[in-house]
């Protein structure tokens, strides 16, 4: 994988998946945190159950031992582009709801979309470390042959895809941090890397 | 009135717009304007503005651009600026803008000298931003999910202009909102930080005359953030006294940061804090057993937390929490001490014991009572005593011995270990040696050198003096191997006793004490000094020692200054043991002022100013004038005396004109008893031997015939000693005034009743010689010194012998020596004095019979002549002793001629009724 890795370029690896692993470890505990949040403010039940959302892909995957590191970035690079999108849509569709009464959970699903937005750089860079060109975002592609028309949904919908969303993207942080982990590995070729043994 | 004053406001208004360069774009057209318009220059630069004219006012006012002047304020630019371009352009050049000035204006002079203006520009002079430096950033934890950045920096010099700063910051591929600092220019707070994303920062400084960008920062925000402190602490005492568990909450969960702690402990009311190792709370956690604590004590927690990593910042430290450690037994025995009052008997002790409480750290709790044991261990069959106190001290009357106490306090766990004091019978164990004292700041070094033997401990006994209450003792016991100890809470300018008693496992040694103050000031006041003794040439003052109080510090010396009031003052120093002091060659009768200082280390204090002045005269002095000057005055006397007795005989001319001798009258033949021829040619005859002239002097009054009885003439026996018969001869009437007796003559005569009375007062003096012994007088004659014409008495013999009737009415009677005073004064010269006998007072009246040699004295009658020579004798010797002349070889060196011899009438009888002349 990174058979011909210069020190700088392990070093800078190194630097990206710990910060990653952090990263998603605070993420996910923010979004735990926010999920409380959006779940009282929006009168939603803690338990209820919400159909996948469209558009994300599923953080629960067979056979995910067998995948490589590059096929673990580029499934992590998508799910995180798409939450990037969602929270951006949820913190608009939040805003023209509630205006600027609630400004703490608005604060903090801008502050989640940051850090999914930082998620998914990280991810960026490794991939560019990796040799691999990062694949442009579907939605630039979209742009040309001109995006189809988002299904209008009522807001209770609005509210139960939140939720979906906020739920999926803890579950994709659980994940990321075990797939940074196992990118942090230090593979064979590069002995010389430490690897990197950290809780998120 | 007020319609009036608005057209001429408006007027003016008008004429103010025609002129005002303003208005070109109004309805009255400007001539001309200024490139650039309102610029802002760079300090130090140059500059150039072009003054351009409308080509409208050349033809309507003969206006060209050579008229063109240039101000700047008020103040003409210097033509040399100035260059015309052509007709209608001016220019003006500045090297340096520092120069310029607003407003800078272009002006015409016309008509020659009418000044007018054109057009006007404000020009603004500044600096380019600097690049801003030193950029650092902070993440401040706010609450559990919100943290915000502040960076700071240095903004750079002062541009003089409005500079904006902004703070950016962005990922690589996110830029945010830039940070705008509010009323600051140095620094600027992000809200919203997001972390484990490298961010650039950078801060951008624009004004009119650039832009400035700072190096940029990359940072994770993770790295820079100073984190909450730990909340909600609580402590907890577990079993053990000397642990204490401390459980706190983070704020920061450990999926944002992993923390790492420092915890910080005091003991209550202590101000020096204790730190657990680092190494024990490197790690997260929300709990720590500290262990090593004091039993039963009040300790006072705090808790800060970073980032595990030790990169960021130390959060504040917590808010402060307190635990107390439960108790434990005392870890040891109260220090004991007594004081033995042996004043009501020597044998009968009353021991004070006191004990000082035990310091917290060594009660391990409350003290709930002292247990206190005696042990008399020159007896040992006596009981021993135990004794539960709860105060510091225990009063015991014990007999003198030696006795051993033990002491320990219990307090809810048990008994501290036992405290032993041995009281000895005697302190007769060697004592310290050079005890010494040394000031060290607010304490009192006390330092010794151990004796010889080896001392168990040492007790510092130690009090302030004070001269109006007792030395209250405060004390302290050391071990054995220190020498050496800080005395607290000793006030300056205070003296203390200190005294040093060592120890020793069987006894005690003596107490050695010594004075010493913490730090010595100069007294409070003088001593007030007065004199004791004024002499002449010194004095001597005292004075009394200054209290204890007082002094301040060690007296060194006592410095007495005096003078006068004009002259120099001289100063004394006396040694400060005494009290009084002689000052010697003072001046006499001079007033000096003296005053007295007492002088300590650090200062001298004088006391008041005492005045006093010296005698005139030293001791002695009037006595050694007063006895010369008396001595000298006696002797004047003396020799006046002698020469009135040498020149008696002048004297007695002028004073006693010669009286005709009454002996020389023929009345001295009218006494029966007197031969009536004497053979007077021969001295011998007429005083053999011893001659005596006895001569008295009565006044009588002759009025009173009963005043002749004997009563009235008894006083006259009286007499004793006799003149000698010589002076009595020599004298006579007028000589013996010149003594002392006769003087009453004299006297009787200057009160002038003699002249007076001549024709009434008849004086009489009587002269007898007695002969020597058992002899019959030769010759006896009396003396009249009656002024009555000698020729009538004698004439009247008879009558006047016979009755008293015819005499005078005053009479006088001479007797020789008839003073008392010369008898007593010449009473050494006797060898016996006879008291005179009264003779038979029927017969005899007042006869003076003096005897010499133990002779008798015999009744007057008719051995009369035989008394009268013996007398005459007696006078001889009596003679001898004054010196006088007056000696039986001096009657041979004066004798008398027949005519000179003296006649005298003697009655031998008196008889009723008449008067007897002695």
């Amino acid at each position: 994988m990174a058979a011909a890795e210069s020190p700088s370029a392990a070093l800078r690896r190194r630097d990206l998946c710990s910060r990653g692993i952090r990263l998603a470890g605070k993420m996910r505990a923010d979004v735990v945190d926010l999920l409380d949040a959006y779940v009282e403010q929006q009168g939603l039940d803690a338990s209820a159950s919400v159909a996948a959302v469209e558009g994300v892909p599923l953080a629960a995957v067979e056979r995910w031992d067998e995948q490589t590191g590059t096929q673990r970035l580029l499934e992590n690079l998508a799910a995180y582009r798409a939450f990037r999108a969602l929270l951006a849509q949820m913190l608009e569709e939040q805003r023209e709801q509630l205006g600027e009464a609630d400004a703490g959970l608005g604060r903090a699903l801008a502050a989640v979309l940051l850090q999914v937005s930082a998620f998914a750089y990280h991810l960026e860079e490794l991939l560019r470390l990796e040799s691999r060109g990062v694949p442009g975002e579907e939605g630039d592609e979209e742009e040309e042959d001109g995006p189809p028309p988002p299904p209008r949904l009522s807001l209770f919908e609005q509210k139960l895809r939140g939720l979906g969303v906020l739920r999926e993207l803890a579950q994709w942080a659980v994940r990321s941090v075990r797939d940074l982990r196992q990118l942090a590995k230090p593979s064979p070729a590069t002995g010389a890397a430490p690897g990197l043994v950290e809780s998120p | 009135m007020f319609s009036r004053w608005n057209w001429v406001a408006c007027g003016f208004y008008l004429v103010l717009s025609i002129c005002s360069p303003d208005a070109s774009s109004g309805f009255v057209q400007s001539c001309g304007h200024i490139i650039p318009e309102s610029p802002v220059l760079a300090l130090g630069s140059n500059f150039t503005a072009l003054c351009i004219l409308n080509e409208s006012c050349l033809d309507f006012g003969n206006i060209y651009a050579s008229q063109i002047i240039w101000k700047i304020k008020n103040r003409l630019v210097p033509k040399e600026q100035y260059r015309e371009i052509n007709r209608t352009v001016s220019s003006v050049t500045f090297n340096d803008t520092s120069s310029l000035a607003t407003p800078l204006t272009c002006n015409i002079l016309a008509d020659g000298q009418i000044e007018q203006n054109i057009y006007g520009i404000t020009v603004t002079v500044g600096l380019a931003p600097e690049k801003p430096k030193n950029l650092s950033c902070i993440v401040h934890q706010k609450s559990k999910f919100t943290y915000s950045m502040t960076c700071t920096w240095y903004p750079g010099r002062h541009t003089f202009l409005d500079t904006q700063f902004r703070l950016r910051y962005r990922w690589p591929e996110q830029i945010f909102p830039d940070c705008i600092p509010k009323d600051v220019n140095n620094s600027c707070t992000i809200d919203d930080s997001q972390f484990f994303v490298n961010t650039e920062i950078w801060v951008e400084a624009t004004n009119a005359l650039g832009k400035a960008v700072s190096d940029p920062l990359v940072v994770d925000p993770i790295d820079i953030v100073k984190p909450l402190p730990p909340q909600n602490i609580s402590i907890t005492s577990g079993l053990l006294p000397t642990v204490l568990q401390l459980v706190w909450e983070n704020w920061i969960s450990d999926a944002v940061m992993t923390l790492k702690f420092n915890i910080r402990y005091r003991i209550a009311g202590d101000t020096n804090w204790m730190e657990v190792p680092p190494e024990d709370t490197a790690s997260p956690r929300t709990s720590f057993s500290i262990q090593g604590l004091r039993p039963y004590t009040e300790y006072v927690f705090s808790i800060r937390c970073m980032k595990e990593d030790g990169v960021g910042y130390w959060s504040d430290w917590s808010e402060e929490k307190t635990g107390i450690t439960i108790e434990d037994q005392p870890s040891k025995g109260p220090p004991i001490w007594r004081i033995i009052d042996t004043s009501q008997s020597p044998a009968c002790w009353t021991v004070h014991l006191m004990w000082k409480a035990l310091k917290p750290y060594e009660a391990n709790g409350v003290i709930l009572q002292y247990e206190l044991t005696v042990r008399d261990k020159s007896s040992l069959s006596s009981p021993v005593k135990k004794y539960n106190v709860t105060s510091t001290n225990h009063t015991l009357q014990l007999r003198e011995g030696t006795y051993e106490v033990t002491l320990m306090a219990r307090n809810s766990v048990g008994p501290s270990p036992p405290s032993v004091l041995l009281i000895p019978a005697s302190n007769s164990k060697a004592p310290v040696k050079n005890l010494r004292t040394l000031p060290k700041h607010d304490k009192l070094w006390v330092g010794w050198t151990a004796p010889n033997n080896y001392v168990l401990k040492y007790v510092i006994e130690w009090c302030l003096m004070s001269s109006s209450s007792d030395c209250i003792i405060e004390w302290q016991i050391v071990l054995g191997d220190v020498q050496g100890i800080d005395l607290k809470g000793i006030k300056p300018f205070k003296c203390y006793l200190i005294t040093v008693y060592p120890l020793y496992a069987d006894g005690q040694g003596s107490g050695q004490s010594v004075k010493a103050y913490l730090k010595q000031d100069r007294p409070s006041k003088g001593p007030t000094v007065q004199t004791k003794k004024v002499g002449k040439a010194e004095a001597v003052l005292t004075w009394n020692h200054l209290t204890v109080e007082e002094q301040n510090g060690f007296i060194r010396n006592y410095t007495i200054l005096y003078k006068t009031i004009d002259g120099n003052e001289t100063v004394v120093t006396v040694d400060p043991s005494k009290t009084e002091y002689t000052l010697s060659s003072l001046t006499s009768d001079t007033l000096y002022t003296v005053r007295m200082m007492a002088s300590t280390d650090n200062g001298s204090r004088t006391g008041p100013d005492f005045t006093f002045t010296t005698q005139k005269f030293g001791k002695g002095e009037i006595e050694a004038i007063v006895v010369p000057v008396c001595l000298a005055f006696l002797l004047i006397v003396l020799l006046g005396v002698l020469f009135c007795f040498n020149k008696r005989d002048l004297i007695k001319k002028h004073i006693w004109p010669i009286v005709p001798d009454p002996s020389k009258s023929n009345i001295a033949q009218w006494s029966p008893q007197v031969p009536a021829k004497h053979n007077i040619s021969s001295k011998d005859q007429m005083y053999p031997e011893g001659s005596f002239t006895d001569v008295s002097v009565v006044e009588i009054e002759a009025d009173d015939k009963k005043s002749f009885s004997e009563q009235d003439l008894k006083p006259f026996d009286l007499l004793k000693k006799e003149k000698s018969t010589s002076e009595g001869h020599s004298s006579g009437i007028g000589g013996s005034s010149c003594m002392s007796s006769p003087r009453q003559s004299v006297s009787d005569s200057d009160e002038g009743e003699t002249t007076q009375n001549t024709s009434s007062t008849v004086q009489y003096s009587t002269v007898v010689l007695n002969g020597y012994r058992d002899q019959t007088p030769v010759q006896v004659f009396s003396r009249s010194e009656s002024t009555q014409p000698l020729l009538d008495s004698e004439e009247r013999s008879e009558d006047h012998a016979g009755g008293a009737d015819s005499t005078p009415q005053r009479q006088q009677y001479f007797r020789q020596n008839g003073g008392q005073d010369e008898t007593s004064t010449d009473r050494p010269c006797f060898e016996r004095t006879k008291q005179i006998t009264h003779a038979n007072e029927g017969d005899l009246v007042g006869f003076v019979q003096l005897q010499i040699s133990g002779q008798s004295s015999q009744p007057l009658g008719l051995g009369m002549e035989k008394n009268i020579e013996e007398a005459a004798v007696s006078n001889v010797l009596q003679t001898c002793t004054e010196g006088q002349t007056v000696r039986p070889e001096t009657v041979e060196e004066n004798p008398l001629s027949v005519d000179e011899m003296p006649k005298s009438y003697l009655p031998q009888t008196v008889r009723q009724g008449g008067y007897m002349p002695q």
